[in-house]
């Protein structure tokens, strides 16, 4: 397989309610993503465009709909779809059709327009639940995250307060997110303090409904070489699906993400990744998610991820970055786009190109991480520089 | 496999009624909101050009989908009329019952612009319209700011 580069992104601001169509929003990022790296669409040979749920617009096939936002129009385009993994596997579709020899450019877009939604995407949720075991329940999204976040913290003793130190972390990163729509600087006692949604679920715990879209520009090496010194490589990417019933899953710990992470390690000839990946950007649509991802990505035992956070070590200027753009929690959850946002932040990163988000050192490799689909899929990408 | 040849109606065997009930409020977007608030207030139409190459859109977009030019300032006023490009003439409603009078839609590709409206045709006979017959658009009175304020299009 090739080598393939992401030499340019772009991200629009993440807000509740946009003006923008999803297809305008598409091309405000598409646009800066090749402004950042002297492209012009004319030079994309292929484009991949991903977002959630077609009943979060309100539109159905709405891949095939933002394809002139997307610039896709009379390329070869094709829409990516894994619900909320989605940010991080529309790259990964991007990097196969370069990796593969068939294109050298591919123009990757990521979107999500959730305000249209009335009165709440809940509405939109509760058809992805089986429709003769579940949806009798009237099931909220929320049930799914109360019921693993209960028995993460049941199986290894943890108190609402471990958990909160993450949504703490996330939101103060995001103060220096230029996109960011939920930067603010919160104690633990705010996050118990808060509305208590579906327990353990509180308000602060889990971030909100958000409009916003991402892009990336993927390169074959000889094209990478001609359009920048600074290229960041993808040397790794995995992906793997739990089964769709619940009933038949270990709630505490998400193996499929662990799954894909091996298959990215094993790609990217990491044997440690604790050592050999200097920033993480998990999955934080809620703030245990954070937790509960990065022990599935093996950067520690499982249950030690809020000790990591108590002590520290994974605050921007810690041993091990985790989630120094602010997250989903910080930044917005659109869904596809926020997946996709972890990957510019980590290009970024690398690049020395974060500003105020800098971490310290010369950090050489990250890896970014989504989650969705049932909450059944897993994610990754290891970029390195 | 097989039962529903047997069976007409699923009610008769075990089964789960369910909807999907999702409403939506969509935004017209940066380009939408110019077009329609012209469309209301003034009885135009509105189009943008990408000056690179030399199209025309309407509806009106604010980027080339060809070059991504963005095309936030250039915009322009086009006539309200046209030609049917091509139409049909439909004889059910949405739910198959015959429509008591059939009505036209068409395809109105607006003058000076690449693009134009699918809309119905008023004020004409049916048996009268032609692929190429010049329209102009019959704006209502009470206007809202949405594609129902074009009534219809009219022979010139
Ligand atoms: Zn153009």
């Amino acid at each position: 397989m090739r080598k393939v580069a992401v030499v340019g992104a772009g991200l629009t601001k993440f807000v509740r309610r946009s003006l923008e169509t999803g297809k305008e929003l598409s091309y405000e990022a598409s646009k800066m993503a090749l402004d950042s790296c002297g492209l012009t669409l004319k030079d994309i040979d292929c484009v991949v465009f991903g977002s959630a749920p077609d009943a979060f617009d309100g539109m159905h096939m709405k891949g095939e709909y933002m394809l002139d936002g997307s610039g896709g129009f009379r390329k070869p385009y094709m829409r990516s779809y894994v619900g909320g993994g989605t940010g991080v596997f529309t790259p990964i579709q991007g990097w196969y059709h370069i990796a593969s020899g068939l294109f050298d450019s591919c123009l990757v877009v990521c979107e999500e327009k959730m305000s249209t939604l009335r009165p709440h995407p809940q509405g939109a949720f509760l058809t992805i639940f089986d429709h003769t075991l579940e949806r009798p329940l009237e099931p909220n999204l929320l049930w799914i995250f109360a019921l693993e976040m209960n028995r993460y913290m049941h199986e290894h003793g943890l108190s609402k307060k471990d958990i909160a130190l993450v949504s703490v972390k996330n939101k103060k990163n995001a103060l220096d997110h230029p996109c960011a729509l939920l930067a603010q600087e919160i104690t633990v006692e705010d996050v118990l303090n808060s509305e208590v949604l579906a327990w353990p679920v509180q308000r602060l715990d889990v971030s909100p409904i958000t409009d916003g879209a991402g892009a990336l520009v993927l390169v074959s090496e000889e094209k990478a070489k001609q359009i920048t010194d600074k290229p960041v490589w993808i040397e790794g990417v995995g992906w793997n699906l739990e089964t769709s019933y619940w009933t038949n899953r270990d709630l505490y710990y998400p193996k499929q993400v662990e799954y894909a992470a091996r298959m990215a390690y094993e790609m990217a000839g990491i044997k440690d990744p604790r050592k050999e990946i200097n920033i993480v950007e998990p999955y934080d649509p809620f703030d245990y998610k954070e937790l509960h991802h990065l022990e599935g990505l093996l950067f520690c035992k499982k249950g030690e991820a809020p000790k990591l956070t108590r002590e520290g070590v994974t605050k921007r200027d810690g041993d091990l970055p985790v989630c120094p753009s602010g997250g989903l929690l910080g930044v917005g959850n659109p869904i596809a786009a926020a997946g996709l946002m972890k990957i510019c932040e980590i290009f970024w990163q690398l690049r020395g190109e974060a500003g105020a988000r800098q971490v310290p050192g010369t950090p050489k490799r990250g890896l970014a991480q989504a989650w969705g689909d049932l909450m059944q899929v897993g994610t990754v990408i290891i970029l390195g520089r | 496999m097989g039962i529903t040849e047997k069976i007409n109606d699923l009610r008769d065997i075990k089964s789960w009624h369910g909807e999907m009930p999702v409403q939506y409020l969509y935004t017209y977007g940066i380009a939408g909101e110019k077009l329609f608030r012209a469309i209301k207030d003034e009885k135009k139409f509105l189009a943008t050009k990408c000056p690179d190459c030399n199209f025309v859109y309407l509806p009106p977009r604010i980027y080339c989908q060809e070059c991504f030019t963005n095309l936030e300032n250039s915009w322009r006023e086009v006539e309200n009329k046209g030609e049917v490009h091509s139409f049909t003439i439909v004889y059910l409603d949405i739910e198959n019952k015959p429509l008591d009078v059939p009505e036209v839609i068409a395809l109105i590709r607006i003058k000076g612009t690449n693009g134009g409206f699918i809309h119905k045709l008023g004020e004409i006979n049916p048996e009268k319209v032609n692929i190429g017959l010049e329209v102009k658009a019959v704006f209502k009175e009470k206007r809202e700011g949405n594609i129902l304020d074009i009534q219809y299009f009219k022979p010139v």
